[in-house]
């Protein structure tokens, strides 16, 4: 199964991604925008991590703006504030043209979450899709209670109603397939004690073809790691801070392999 | 125990609480606040005190009483915090009591940025407040390796009275890694000791204090500081030696910009080039003898790069441990840059013979 069958790409216009810090919604959200738009999708992302300092997809501006995708970050030096800004762009995306996906890669936890809750009355009248990222290899998500505490908590915060699961089960480069079937069984609990859809399991593409992964049985993303810190870039690149990740183009296009 | 992910800042939470630290007193700063936030939440659940300070200022006072009454204590800062507290740092360590501090480090100086720095190297090693006196100071180059200088900092602090810094850059404190605590469970409380103010009932008065007017009374008080400094520079003093062991080029870093240099070395060594690392992980004491030692086993006219995330202050360090018998080069970024793998990787090479 690939991700093209990803309902997202489908109908989806306005999605939100949240979750506690360290799920991965950033990884996530980068790897969505980037597939999406590779579908054909025009793509607007907006940062709107305002709690956590370093690893925001605006690290990945200059990747995703490679790929034809709009980036919506604080200007200029603003960018690297330690201020919760939310640009006026934001509000727009809110109703988004026909055909277009807007794309929110939300801070984590309640308090990244709260920022929504300004943004309440124009998602609902648009529609919209609030995908809680879940990883239960964190410490306060490791069971179906905390996750279901951390979508209340989410949920309290940003007056809004979680829609559906997304299963990123990862230990960074120590994951293996069990680590993604035991996140995903811990997620299925979630989502039938919460009466949540399960939209996809996020893989990395190392554990892709894996033969317990194919046969997951639901909607996998298979994903390119993008956020890295300095010493996993790949070569051939002058760095920003914190990690930017790499345009295209360099060293057979491979950003976002592990090296080693 | 299973590894967990973690990001560094609440990682290093978790270990101080492991290492039985009962009582922070802290202030918020980016890059380190999740530290704080991470242990209001836990310090409660195992019975101990988590306070928000009015300032950094009354923040590292309040870890002066906590220590002066024997309790495992510690606050967490970011560089403009600790410089708030280098005043009650010099009386912590005057009156030799133990306690541990982190410094994730950010981009200065003034108020800076909240991208990862390390440019507070001076101030962790070169006394920081007023006075003869040191601070034992580790500089974990991953999460891992943060959380077991945890364990190691709450021990230092105690077996020395002294305070212990652990001195991170911000890219290890926001960054997630995978790790596992060896500690199952609290640490020991403070050991019985015979100068902690618990109450004097039924035992002579304990006084804590560093005002000593008579200068030959101060003098001996300092001579006697200083011996507890020279034992930790015999005894504390740790480093790790990675790559040749006859190098052409060898690479002085540490923390982030040691695993940055890594990868540099990694990829030159995989060309058949001869290059290694030498690492402090205790950035004082200094590895003085050691590093001497690794820059003696090289080739006549090898080079030695210090790389930093600063203008370049731990150079001094190589520079004395090098004693003139080589040149020492160096590479750095400040402002929160970082120099990458391929920066490092080039500065080598142009020294490679």
């Amino acid at each position: 199964m690939t991700a093209e069958t990803l309902p997202l790409l489908k109908d989806d216009r306005l999605v939100m991604v949240v979750g506690n810090y360290g799920s991965g919604k950033t990884e996530v959200s980068v790897n969505l925008a980037i597939r999406a738009a590779a579908s054909g999708r025009r793509v607007r992302i907006a940062d709107l991590d305002l709690v956590n300092p370093y690893f925001r997809c605006r690290e990945a501006r200059r990747l995703m703006e490679a790929h034809g995708i709009s980036v919506v970050v604080p200007p200029g030096a603003q960018a690297w504030a330690d201020l919760p800004i939310v640009v006026p762009e934001v509000l727009h995306m809110l109703s988004p043209p026909a055909g277009t996906l807007s794309l929110f890669d939300v801070g984590g936890d309640d308090v990244g979450a709260r920022v929504l809750g300004s943004l309440r009355g124009g998602a609902i009248a648009t529609g919209y899709e609030l995908w809680q990222v879940i990883n239960p290899q964190r410490p306060f998500t490791r069971d179906a209670d905390g996750c279901l505490a951390m979508r209340e908590a989410i949920e309290r915060s940003s007056r809004l109603v979680v829609t559906g699961l997304v299963v990123n089960a990862h230990l960074m480069e120590e994951t293996t397939a069990d680590t993604v079937l035991s996140g995903l069984a811990v997620a299925r609990e979630v989502a039938r004690r919460g009466g949540l859809g399960i939209r996809f399991v996020a893989v990395m593409e190392s554990l892709a073809d894996e033969p317990p992964i194919r046969a997951i049985g639901e909607p996998v993303l298979v994903m390119k790691r993008h956020m890295l810190p300095p010493w996993l870039l790949p070569a051939g690149e002058e760095r920003l801070p914190a990690g930017r990740p790499v345009p295209l183009g360099r060293r057979n296009g491979s950003h976002g392999t592990y090296r080693d | 125990m299973s590894k967990v992910l973690m990001k560094g800042n609440e990682a290093l939470g978790e270990a101080a609480i492991r290492a039985g630290c009962v009582h922070f007193f802290g202030y918020p700063i980016t890059p380190q606040t999740e530290i704080p936030e991470y242990l209001c939440k836990r310090l409660p659940e195992v019975g101990g005190v988590f306070l928000q300070a009015e300032s950094e200022v009354a923040a590292i006072h309040m870890v002066y009483g906590a220590a002066g009454a024997g309790v495992k204590c510690m606050t967490s800062s970011s560089s403009p915090g600790i410089s708030l507290m280098a005043e009650g740092m010099s009386y912590l360590a005057a009156c030799e009591l133990p306690c541990v501090v982190i410094n994730m480090m950010r981009a200065g100086p003034g108020l800076g940025g909240i991208l990862p720095a390390q440019s507070d190297y001076f101030q962790a090693t070169r006394g920081h407040g007023h006075g003869d006196y040191q601070c034992i100071v580790l500089a974990p180059a991953s999460v891992q390796e943060a959380v077991d200088l945890m364990t190691l900092a709450f021990d230092l602090a105690e077996k020395y009275r002294n305070p212990v810094m652990v001195c991170a850059d911000g890219m290890i404190g926001q960054m997630m890694e995978p790790v596992e605590f060896r500690s199952e469970g609290r640490g020991p409380p403070m050991a019985g000791n015979d100068w902690a103010l618990t109450g004097c009932e039924g035992r002579p008065r304990r006084i804590v204090n560093s005002l000593h007017l008579a200068p030959e009374q101060n003098f001996a008080y300092n001579v006697r500081l200083k011996e507890k400094y020279d034992r930790a520079a015999r005894e504390e003093v740790r480093f790790e030696l990675y790559g040749d062991g006859r190098p052409d080029v060898l690479v002085v870093a540490f923390g982030t910009m040691a695993r940055i240099s890594k990868s540099a070395i990694d990829d030159l060594r995989r060309e058949g080039r001869r290059v290694a690392l030498f690492r402090p992980i205790t950035l004082n004491p200094w590895p003085y003898a050691q590093c001497r030692a690794a820059m003696d086993a090289m080739p006549e006219g090898a080079k030695v790069l210090d790389v930093e995330m600063s203008m370049g202050q731990m150079i001094y360090d190589v520079k004395l441990a090098a004693e003139g018998t080589r040149t020492i080069e160096f590479l750095g970024k400040a402002g929160g840059l970082v120099p990458s793998p391929d920066e490092v990787a080039a500065r080598i090479r142009a020294l490679l013979p």
